[in-house]
């Protein structure tokens, strides 16, 4: 393996932190990690990237403790880590940002911020060693948050009621209090609006310049090219290649992962023919949404973007009906809607692909067949009444249809990658033929492969007249594939961008534009936006 | 066995299971199979040891008991499938003996008036229960422990500890009597489960109580009206509790509280978990449920059949849950490690 040269000053001397020997990972006869050799230097940041089940959180479990490494030694700062205890690794300075965030979300904020550690004030205290430190902890904790850039967060409030993009922050900030030698980073900004993703990776950067080591898994690859200073490639948990920045072009790196050349599916152009409007929202207001006024045609796929917390995903819920709507209008295919409960809108032809797949789409430990039909039960049963057969085949058809890889329709959901997941849940959907699809991060923990396949799917179902309305925090998603933009701030759309005017800068400042600093130039991009 | 996981660049669609080999691993797979199995165990070793447990009488007096713990163990699982418990079963059946029998001796009616009035009083108790649990977010285990207190107390107000004679003979008809020398208890439990396994297995209806147990908020989105499934199982739970006090009744022949009902929620929840139902909701199904009753109801009469001091029994019957849930969670586990 080619050692790449670390970005490192002239005195301090690189070293490896973290150093694997012959180290693999199988589940029975499946091998899913093999990597002979590997060190990370300090100084480093460590771009991983691969496909779904490449391995790369088998390695990064392996790396925190998490995984029991099947063989192999690991050394972290010249000390064997015994594999399979998280404890150990985090003693000798491992700390790992998961996807999933293991936080408790009873506990308050800053509880969280401490867990399984004592504020440095508690130290002085008289029984500091056994009594909670109240001040002490709410103290470190607000140190912290500051200190990873999280503004405007209650301490004291429980975590579960904190929306899922403040978590994560709130996961980094838990990682970052450890002072780690080596942070591993697993997706962390995938929930992410652009703002707060820029203050993940600069803090990544503050941790390589103060000499740790960070390893950083991501699914953004011009995320990944613009922060690591070595890329590495996984494919069926073989390490394939082991990049420098300038080597990792976006089509180099795509070629490592899938193995060979991805011709990107082409979107077709908006329909030219004037449809009519399926969807139009005139004042439309919930909790923390609106006014807006919003038509959708049919055919048309509409971009919804902006920061966390602008109002995306609420938009997709109030139409849907999931939250309340507290005033506005809205029409459906031209007659006045008003769902009081989600049935309503699946009954009147609306479908809705959640943000959290997890936790808001699936039953995972339900098969892939009960999964794939849950949305269209009432229609493939006759009275109500199911014939197993009639339920197979359907939930057979859509599985082929869609691609979905397993190894049969009976197996739980929970095991399919989250690109077969996902596509289970666009499935469900595009079963019960909607007339307008709502998608809330369709391609959230989603690799390339399977990434270009759903867009397939959403580009496919709106030639054949379907309107979609797809909210995002990637903006290389919406402008591949929308044919219009709107951005929302505060709760409203701020701008209403056409295809032919897309571009990420505008995008950008309008996105920001309404946020407390106002520049007048951006505010002037805004409006020529709007117009 | 090789596990071709989504991680293998498998086949793009499913690729067609050999049928034999198929077969055998679902079986082994099925949490059912194992509970059933204990039952013709345990069956068999009774009767090879003491030739009077298989006799006809007393396989009709299991049938007997099988009718009351069985019913209510249904009812009980269908609400924890939905992610809740009802623990108020038990006491529920209790109270309905005593209304049954009220109503039917004390208010003179006659007795079919009786058994419908008592039914009505069940389901609006089960709906009750449905609407605090759905409406109000109360936790299903307080909401239902209120009942469990409360009708206790009903019956020991209506009562004062005394019985209630004189009950009209429909009663013992249904509660006594044999349809081809099977008890008629038995059929109607055989008639409930068969109802039930359809309702799940077979309806829409079933597969969205399961959908709402497994992820509410997942069924709430994909446009499935949880709340009345939620309701509609909590109230089909305290009929068939209701439904249970008559057949207890129509055995007695007189209304009487004593030493019935209380504690018998345990028994439900007991024979659901054996039978393979999960407490978190979303997992389950009636054959697991019936055999865990059954096999309950076995090692209860075989404890008597064997003169095994009666104290004894609870011990044996905690035994049993134990291993059952222990068993449960290896098999979870192996099946999820092989993954």
């Amino acid at each position: 393996m080619a050692a790449v040269e670390a970005r490192t000053g002239g005195d301090t001397a690189a070293r490896a932190v973290v150093s694997l020997r012959g180290v693999s990972k199988s589940y029975g006869p499946v091998k899913v990690l093999d990597i002979p050799e590997l060190e990370l230097t300090s100084g480093q940041i460590v771009g991983v990237v691969g496909e779904n089940g490449a391995g790369k959180s088998t390695l990064m479990g392996v790396l925190s403790g998490t995984v029991t490494a099947s063989t192999g030694s690991i050394l972290i700062d010249g000390q064997e880590l015994h594999s399979g205890r998280p404890d150990h690794a985090q003693g000798l300075g491992v700390s790992l940002v998961a996807q999933e965030f293991p936080l408790v979300g009873q506990l308050s904020v800053a509880e969280n911020l401490l867990l399984g550690r004592r504020p440095a004030s508690s130290e002085g205290r008289r029984f500091g060693g056994w009594r909670f430190d109240r001040a002490g902890t709410r103290a470190e904790a607000r140190a912290l948050l500051a200190d990873v850039g999280v503004e405007g967060v209650d301490v004291d409030r429980p975590v579960e009621r904190l929306p899922v993009p403040v978590r994560q922050m709130i996961e980094i900030a838990k990682a970052w209090g450890h002072h780690p030698k080596v942070l591993i980073l697993d997706e962390p900004t995938s929930s992410l609006g652009p703002v707060e993703a820029d203050k993940v990776l600069s803090l990544a950067r503050r941790h390589a310049e103060g000499g740790g080591a960070v390893l950083f898994i991501g699914h953004r690859l011009d995320e990944v090219r613009a922060l690591a200073d070595r890329v590495i490639v996984l494919r069926g948990g073989r390490l394939v290649a082991d990049l420098t920045p300038e080597q990792a072009s976006e089509e180099r790196l795509i070629r490592e992962m899938v193995g060979s050349e991805l011709a990107k599916a082409d979107v077709s152009p908006p329909p030219s023919v004037e449809r009519e409007v399926v969807l139009r929202t005139e004042g439309l207001t919930a909790d923390g949404l609106g006014p807006v006024d919003l038509e959708v045609r049919a055919g048309e796929i509409l971009g919804v973007a902006g920061l966390m917390g602008s109002g995306r995903s609420r938009l997709l819920h109030t139409v849907m009906g999931a939250q309340p709507r507290t005033g506005g209008t809205v029409e459906f295919k031209g007659e006045p809607f008003f769902p009081k409960h989600p049935a309503d809108s699946v009954a009147a032809g609306i479908g809705l692909v959640p943000e959290d797949r997890k936790e808001q789409s699936l039953v995972l430990g339900a098969s892939v067949r009960w999964n794939i039909t849950l949305a269209t039960l009432r229609r493939i049963s006759r009275r109500g009444v199911l014939t197993p057969r009639a339920d197979r085949e359907h939930a057979g058809r859509l599985v082929k249809e869609l691609g979905v890889r397993l190894h049969s329709a009976e197996q739980p959901v929970g095991d399919l990658s989250g690109g077969n997941q996902q596509k289970v849940v666009f499935g469900r959907w595009l079963a019960a033929e909607p007339r307008l699809l709502l998608l809330d991060e369709p391609t959230r923990g989603v690799d390339v492969g399977a990434k270009a396949e759903i867009y397939g799917l959403i580009d496919e179902a709106a030639k054949e007249g379907l309107a979609v309305v797809a909210a995002s925090s990637e903006l290389e998603e919406l402008l591949w594939i929308c044919h219009r933009i709107v951005v929302m701030a505060n709760g409203r759309v701020v701008a209403d961008i056409p295809r032919e005017r897309f571009s990420k800068e505008l995008i950008m400042t309008a996105a920001a534009g309404t946020q407390g600093t106002q520049s007048p130039e951006a505010q002037a991009a805004a409006k020529e936006a709007i117009v | 066995m090789s596990s071709s996981t989504d991680t293998a660049p498998a086949p793009a669609a499913a690729a067609p299971e050999k049928p034999g080999a198929g077969m055998l691993r679902r079986l082994v797979e099925t949490p059912e199979v194992g509970v059933v199995v204990a039952c013709v165990v345990v069956f068999t070793a009774l009767a090879i040891d003491k030739s009077t447990f298989a006799s006809a009488v007393n396989l009709q007096g299991m049938g007997f008991d099988l009718a009351q713990y069985g019913l209510i163990a249904i009812g009980e699982s269908l609400v924890i499938l939905t992610g809740g418990i009802d623990l108020s079963v038990g006491a529920l059946l209790g109270t309905s003996v005593i209304l049954a029998s009220w109503f039917n001796v004390k208010a003179g009616l006659p007795a079919g008036v009786a058994i419908i009035f008592t039914l009505a009083i069940c389901g609006t108790v089960g709906l009750i229960h449905g609407l605090a649990v759905t409406r109000l977010k109360m936790p299903p285990f307080v909401t239902t422990l209120v009942t469990y207190t409360v009708a206790q107390g009903v019956t020991l107000a209506i009562t004062s500890g005394t019985s209630i004679p004189g009950i009209s003979g429909f009663f013992g008809d249904i509660g006594q009597s044999y349809l081809a020398q099977i008890p008629v208890p038995l059929v109607l439990f055989a008639i409930v489960a068969v109802a039930a396994w359809f309702f799940l297995e077979r309806t829409y209806q079933g597969r969205q109580v399961y959908a709402v147990g497994g992820n509410a908020e997942a069924a709430r989105l994909a446009g499935i009206r949880g709340d009345r499934r939620v309701v509609s199982m909590y109230v089909t739970s305290s009929l068939l509790s209701g439904l249970g006090g008559m057949l207890v009744l129509g055995r007695m022949g007189v209304g009487s509280a004593s030493g019935v009902g209380v504690g018998w929620e345990l028994s439900a929840i007991a024979a659901a978990v054996i039978g393979g139902v999960s407490l978190m909701g979303g997992q389950g199904r009636i054959m697991g449920i019936v055999a865990g009753a059954v096999l309950l109801e076995l090692i209860n009469n075989g404890l008597t059949t064997l003169q095994i001091n009666s104290n004894y029994t609870q011990i044996v019957l905690g035994a049993v849950l134990g291993i059952a849930i222990t068993a449960d969670r290896l098999r979870a586990r192996r099946l999820a490690k092989r993954r």
